[in-house]
């Protein structure tokens, strides 16, 4: 009942009724301002962290919270912690190269 | 009877396989490995959404972007209904939002791969071992 509730709010933007459904449909229609800076690199962390649950998740012989958290976190940080250490060899290596 | 039993149980991965493609997760929860089957549900379809929102459903691109397409089936046939809407060039991305949202959503289509796998060997494991073959 609330979620039909909430389908059926309407948001007054810009002069014209929208639907919650219509405007979470249009969030999909356009896309992200994402520029081409450092911080950008942050986009990977959501991505290493489904790609370590996902793989956890299929390797566990049972799932309980606990092990499986601490499982997950520990190949989140082995994936992070080698990304960084490939990233500072492709630096000194790019600075050897150019200099 | 042998026969009859092994047509059964390819059968069976069968539909296992295409279950877990139906819907991610959906092979696992078949199997009784329901806290599984969520937990893979929920990562790969919150990852997917992400992807989608960051480029949009243009990063859907069967033409432009076959190699990418290729792996993003591997989500849901979901991505081949949406595959339409895109075709027509009217969601265009590009840039970073375009790379993020492909990256996000080709690498859990091929995460639904695994688990695609993973579900179907489960699958034969089980039928296995409970004397099924």
């Amino acid at each position: 009942m609330l979620f039909i509730s909430l389908i059926f709010i309407e948001h007054r933007q810009g002069g014209t009724k929208m639907s919650a459904v219509a405007f979470v449909i249009a969030t999909f229609t356009s896309p992200e301002n994402i520029s081409t800076n450092p911080q950008s690199m942050l986009w990977l962390l959501p991505l290493v962290a489904a790609i370590a649950v996902v793989y956890k998740a299929t390797k566990v012989p049972t799932i309980k919270l606990g092990p499986f958290l601490k499982e997950a976190v520990l190949l989140f940080g082995s994936i992070i912690v080698f990304m960084i250490v490939t990233a500072l060899v492709l630096c000194v290596l790019a600075w050897l190269i150019t200099e | 009877m042998i026969k009859l039993s092994k047509q059964n149980h390819i059968l069976f991965l069968l539909i296992v396989g295409l279950l877990a493609w139906l819907v991610p997760g959906g092979g696992h929860f078949i199997l009784n490995e329901k806290k599984r089957a969520i937990i893979i549900f929920v990562a790969i379809v919150t990852t997917f959404c992400v992807g989608l929102y960051a480029g949009s459903i243009g990063v859907i691109d069967r033409v432009n972007a076959k190699p990418w397409y290729v792996a993003q089936i591997m989500n849901s046939p979901i991505v081949a209904a949406l595959d339409p809407l895109t075709a027509t060039g009217n969601y265009p991305v590009y840039g970073r939002p375009n790379e993020i949202g492909q990256i996000y959503t080709s690498i859990t289509g091929l995460l639904n791969l695994l688990c695609i796998v993973n579900a179907v060997y489960l699958a034969h494991l089980h039928r296995t071992q409970t004397g099924g073959d």
